[in-house]
């Protein structure tokens, strides 16, 4: 099975990357990205001087480690899945011995792979124009990748949840276009966590998604305590359990669909 | 045990009735009205281990619903399935390790890469042990021509290549049993008769079974012992192919090169076909008259100078039951069964 994944991460990496020039595009988008973010943050320091209790390095820090993250957070397979629905080669896939979802997660964890490379590059080529903070220390570095690791299980099952949607509607776009924009608030990409009203704090407090930018980043940066991050595991791991019954049920109650009334 | 066993299978599909305008749209979005329709029809069949069978019919009598059932991706409305022991559509992970699919042009190979590399994906998804991978695709390199290909792209690939791998990606793992649904359709002659050799080589040397269905009757010819045929989702006849030529093409189609016809050509135990000037096309059976009388009756009107003779073909008989010749076939249920 690990190899039947990693075969399947490998191909659909392959498949991003057939154009070398992608890997290109992709990076730049990211620095521009961080360039912007710092520009807009760098004015509003020069005028309060503080926000949301970050110094201006540290902020820097924030959206370099939050753009680099980022493709891992909202990356996935929901458009590749509804492709495969819109043209029926789902047929030829649920012939496959494997299921559906193992399928799909070997796919998933190559564009995670993408994700990640263009995530490293970024960093490395912002490490040299900014001054960085490093990781606490080692530990927090660990936790920090942990962290985002047990992201990937939930990203993944929002993503099936959403290419499921392809077997009701022929297009998913706007669908796709929600998932991103809720991940990007919840997350920590738009702006810190801390910075939104209290209301917000609470309510993400209690979504998995702040763990997939806000979190690790604070772990790396030594602001979250020890218990919190256990609790932070716990909850990651219960989220990925209700996503993975949501994600399964929705979509075998959408196959039953083809399986009784055909393709 | 046969390996495939099908007992009463019945399909009936639920199809929304759409009605016209405004307030059509919204009864429809209230309480959708369906129309019935049974694409599969009681069929009972079973299919040993090794056998090679041409599923045949008309386009819609049912066959690529019956397939789909085969494989599970269809669950009968009712009826049983058992393949291999098992219930396709109830352990289909467990059906998927025994089985290949080919259906139409769909392709399971992944487009913007290499072929090679779609089968090491499925060396790796079905353990297939590595000795055994690369002699199998040794052996299928040869057979099919793929040396060339292998490293392309399937994107950059013809029709006729891309069919070419995908076939060798569905017997790369030895399945028990290959359903191929249409698989020479739009191909060049010089393909599919590779592909036939290849699905004989095959089903000689490992005893693969293969049910396939197919419009050019050729591939029939070729390639199945044993043929089932379907008419509306019903089997009509199930049994040898050579035995079904027998039964119903037990006649012989002649083309005559003659000169000077005198008359009208009249002749007793045979239909004429076609007539002009110098050539003559006629039809008759052995059950009631021999070549030679029938010359011998031909040279009253005219002089013979040549003589052409070819046994029925599935495709003349097929089209003749189609018309409604054969009315035996259509309406005795007990021909089909006699015939197995
Ligand atoms: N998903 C479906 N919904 C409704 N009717 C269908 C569906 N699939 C096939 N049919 C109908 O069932 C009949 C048999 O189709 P099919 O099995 O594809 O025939 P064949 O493969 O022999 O050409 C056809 O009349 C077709 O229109
Ligand atoms: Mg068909």
């Amino acid at each position: 099975m690990l190899k039947t994944m990693m075969q399947l991460a490998k191909m659909q990496f392959n498949q991003y990357n057939i154009y070398k020039s992608n890997f290109y595009l992709f990076t730049l988008n990211r620095i521009v990205e961080v360039i912007v973010y710092i520009f807009v943050w760098q004015a509003i320091y020069s005028q309060t001087g503080n926000a949301g209790g970050f110094t201006l390095s540290q902020m820097v820090t924030y959206y370099i480690l939050a753009i680099a993250f980022s493709s891992i957070a909202t990356w996935g397979i929901n458009e590749t899945m509804a492709h495969s629905i819109r043209t029926g080669q789902i047929n030829k896939e649920l012939l496959n011995p494997l299921t559906y979802f193992q399928y799909y997660f070997g796919m998933n964890l190559g564009e995670l792979a993408f994700a990640v490379v263009i995530g490293i590059a970024t960093f490395i080529i912002c490490a040299i124009f900014w001054e960085l903070a490093l990781p606490v220390s080692f530990l927090n570095f660990i936790l920090c990748i942990f962290i985002i690791i047990l992201g990937i299980p939930i990203t993944f099952f929002i993503q099936m949840i959403v290419g499921t949607i392809g077997f009701y509607t022929n297009s998913i776009w706007g669908m796709q276009i929600f998932r991103k924009a809720v991940i990007q608030i919840f997350s920590g990409i738009v702006a810190p966590i801390s910075l939104f009203p209290l209301w917000f704090q609470e309510l993400s407090k209690f979504l998995p998604f702040k763990e997939l930018i806000y979190t690790p980043i604070n772990i790396w940066l030594g602001q979250v305590d020890y218990s919190e991050i256990l609790f932070v595991i716990i909850k990651q791991i219960i989220w990925g359990a209700v996503l993975y019954i949501i994600a399964k049920k929705f979509f075998n109650h959408a196959i039953k669909n083809i399986t009784t009334n055909g393709g | 045990m046969a390996i495939i066993e099908v007992k009463n299978l019945v399909k009936t599909y639920k199809i929304i009735e759409k009605e016209e305008g405004l307030i059509g749209y919204f009864k429809n979005l209230v309480k959708p009205k369906y129309k019935e329709f049974t694409a599969v029809n009681n069929v009972n069949f079973s299919i040993e281990k090794g056998e090679l069978v041409g599923y045949i019919g008309e386009n819609g009598a049912g066959k690529s619903t019956t397939i789909k059932m085969l494989t599970g991706l269809l669950t009968p409305t009712s009826g049983n399935v058992i393949v291999n022991g098992i219930i396709p559509n109830q352990k289909r992970i467990e059906n998927n390790k025994n089985i290949g699919a080919v259906f139409g042009q769909k392709t399971q190979l992944w487009w913007d890469l290499p072929v090679i590399e779609s089968f090491r994906l499925i060396k790796k998804m079905y353990k297939i042990p590595e000795n055994e991978y690369r002699k199998n695709l040794k052996k299928f390199t040869e057979l099919l021509d793929l040396e060339e290909l292998l490293e392309k792209q399937v994107k950059n690939l013809s029709l006729g290549q891309k069919m070419r791998c995908e076939i060798a990606a569905t017997f790369l793992h030895d399945p028990k049993i290959v359903y191929l649904d249409e698989p020479t359709i739009g191909l060049d002659v010089f393909v599919k008769e590779k592909i036939r050799k290849f699905i004989k080589d095959i089903n000689r040397e490992k005893k693969t079974t293969v049910i396939l269905t197919t419009h050019d009757l050729k591939d029939i010819e070729d390639v199945c012992d044993r043929i089932i045929l379907l008419d509306k989702g019903q089997i009509i006849y199930d049994g040898e192919k050579q035995k079904f030529k027998d039964t119903y093409g037990r006649y012989v189609i002649a083309e005559l090169i003659v000169n000077n016809i005198k008359d009208n050509i009249i002749l007793n135990n045979a239909e004429i076909l076609e007539q002009n000037d110098n050539k003559l096309k006629i039809k008759f059976s052995h059950d009631e008259t021999t070549i030679v009388k029938i010359m011998d009756e031909i040279s009253k009107f005219c002089n013979i100078e040549d003589i052409h003779m070819k046994e029925a073909e599935l495709e003349d008989i097929l089209k003749e039951i189609y018309k409604g010749v054969h009315t035996n076939v259509k309406n005795n249920d007990a021909t089909s069964k006699n015939a197995i």
